[in-house]
């Protein structure tokens, strides 16, 4: 693989043990996927383990070992950085069950390594959306660590970015470059299987969280290829609810880091453009039945009583937002439920100067924002309603001793859940 | 005996030699696996309940969150990995947990693997070849 003198001098030690480990990594990482040189990237979006996932504990130590050799003399990073969700909202970790050592051990160890990042000049998003704050460019190379927003950046903006995970994307922002491999490459990036809706499916009318069903339809069909789904109503790629709703699903569902929709997506003007050199490709059909189908696989509860209700896996925008005030206003959530609604400090700040967090609160629903929760989630004790299929995938999966049962459904549906108690349904194609 | 060679991530000297469980869903190193068991714990996952430690672990790709990395590395330092990871198609997450772990792991075969493997065969993973050998079962 080659390597030009900056990146050369990096990976000799030339710049510092951080910047070597960092390039000995991404050299690894080029030399498996048999890349044939690095590209430069302009942007960077991290996940570090010692500030979003599980920081306490064995897990805690663990990560904070993972990170150490690369930090270890990084004064600077070399792009414009953002970061990810921290684990918990440790002013809110008490009501999702976690224990005052834990909560003392977390503020230790999240508390120093966000002063660390953000002492690096990274830009304090901790949002899993980061395109809000930093939209991308088409053919941009960038270094993404999160799985909705690798596909995000890649499917809306036609930027460039793989899969990567935590360290990868530290190693980029401190280097300035990945291997040049996977969707980093044009030919790569063209759909392998086709995406059909049925007729009978009316996706102008789906509720939000028919978009995570749908979502999952399609990714337990295409697997890892690449899907365009070629008649999408153009409506679609007009709600960022929506597509939040889409591209979550299937990018933790898929493993995928990218998607087509023709008409909608940069790269997918035709169905042609789309599909590139690929020809006779295989055509997946979509209707009430997977949709359906759908809906069962996320609903793992089987009693209507509910104790928790999570909305924010990823963080809840101004439509949910307005969603939840249309159904809670001047009601209370349950007495028996906790309602938690998790956003980014950016829609908070919106949601307050609108008056909305004044009504949320005085229907007694607690409000958090920047931090992940669908990881903080987990810990609950009782049976949780979400609109995310995301969400769903986490609190049903880990530690099977501690999984939640799930209702999986709209924020509609959530909201009168947290209000009454149990879960009613009553959407098309949900659970009930 | 068959040979088949795929595209290594390790590229040092390294055999390793195990039982062999075949997945047909994708995999999800991160919530999809129990980092304390090494159980499939993925609601409606067709290798659910099953254990990856210690084997060598036969499936289409990675997938989940960008978290995969830390699933795989958190269920490495629990001492549940598996002993190598084969693999039809490449996925970054999941190469990146190799690379930190030092795991074996070949992806990218001549032939869909997981037709070719049956769990309970026996394999023995060439990290610097690019190369595994099956041993059926039944002829082991």
């Amino acid at each position: 693989m080659y390597l030009n003198k900056h990146q050369q001098q990096m990976l000799d030690g030339k710049h510092g043990r951080g910047s070597q480990k960092a390039m000995e990594i991404l050299h690894a990482m080029g030399e498996a996927r048999e890349a044939k040189k690095m590209v430069e990237i302009s942007y960077a979006h991290l996940m570090p383990p010692d500030v979003m996932f599980f920081p306490f504990g064995r897990q805690g130590k663990w990560g904070q070992e993972l990170m150490r050799d690369l930090i270890q003399d990084i004064d600077h990073l070399s792009v414009p950085a953002t970061i990810e969700p921290k684990f918990v909202d440790l002013n809110i970790a008490k009501q999702l069950e976690f224990s005052e050592d834990e909560i003392q051990e977390m503020n230790q160890i999240m508390e120093s390594a966000v002063s660390f990042y953000e002492k690096l000049g990274v830009i304090p998003t901790y949002s899993a959306l980061p395109f809000f704050v930093y939209p991308g460019k088409l053919n941009q190379h960038i270094s993404i660590a999160e799985s909705i927003s690798i596909l995000w950046y890649n499917t809306m903006f036609g930027s460039r970015c793989e899969r990567d995970d935590g360290v990868i994307s530290l190693s980029a922002a401190i280097t300035g470059c990945v291997p040049e491999v996977g969707m980093h490459i044009t030919q790569n990036r063209h759909a392998k299987v086709i995406v059909k809706i049925k007729d009978e499916l009316e996706v102008n009318n789906f509720a939000d969280s028919d978009f995570d069903a749908l979502s999952l339809a399609i990714s337990r069909r295409t697997k890892e290829k690449i899907p365009v789904i070629s008649n999408f109503p153009l409506s679609v790629g007009k709600s960022y609810t929506k597509l939040k709703h889409l591209l979550a699903t299937i990018a933790v569902e898929s493993g995928l880091p990218l998607l087509h929709m023709v008409g909608i997506t940069p790269e997918a003007p035709t169905l042609e453009i789309a599909l590139g050199s690929h020809h006779k490709v295989e055509e997946i059909l979509i209707g009430e039945q997977e949709i359906r189908e759908a809906y069962d696989i996320a609903c793992t509860a089987r009693e209507n009583h509910i104790d928790y209700v999570l909305l924010g896996c990823p963080h809840v925008t101004m439509q949910e937002f307005m969603e939840i005030i249309k159904i809670i206003d001047g009601k209370k959530v349950h007495p028996n439920v906790k309602f938690i609604i998790s956003t980014t400090k950016l829609f908070r700040d919106t949601a307050s100067d609108m008056g909305y967090l004044d009504i949320l609160k005085k229907a007694g629903v607690i409000i958090t924002d920047s931090m992940c929760i669908a990881f903080a989630g987990t810990r609950v004790k009782g049976t949780i309603a979400t609109n995310s299929i995301k969400g769903a995938f986490f609190y049903s999966g880990f530690d099977q001793t501690k999984a939640s049962p799930v209702w999986f459904g709209s924020t509609k549906e959530c909201t009168h859940a947290a209000i009454e108690g149990k879960w009613i349904g009553g959407g098309k194609y949900g659970c009930s | 005996m068959d040979v088949l060679k795929g595209k290594s991530v390790l590229k040092k000297h390294s055999i390793v030699e195990g039982k062999a469980l075949v997945v047909k869903d994708l995999i999800a190193f991160w919530a999809g696996i129990d980092w304390e068991s090494g159980d499939i714990v993925e609601v409606a996952h067709s290798g659910r309940g099953q254990n990856v430690t210690g084997k060598i672990l036969v499936f289409p790709a990675g997938k989940g969150g960008a978290g995969e990395t830390f699933g795989y590395y958190y269920l490495y330092r629990n001492s549940k990995a598996p002993l190598a990871l084969l693999c039809n198609t490449v996925q970054a997450t999941t190469v990146a947990g190799a690379v930190i772990c030092g795991t074996p792991m070949i992806y990218g075969f001549e032939k869909n693997i997981l037709e070719v493997i049956k769990t309970g065969d026996h394999i023995r993973v060439n990290s610097q070849k690019g190369e595994i050998e099956i041993f059926k079962e039944y002829s082991m």
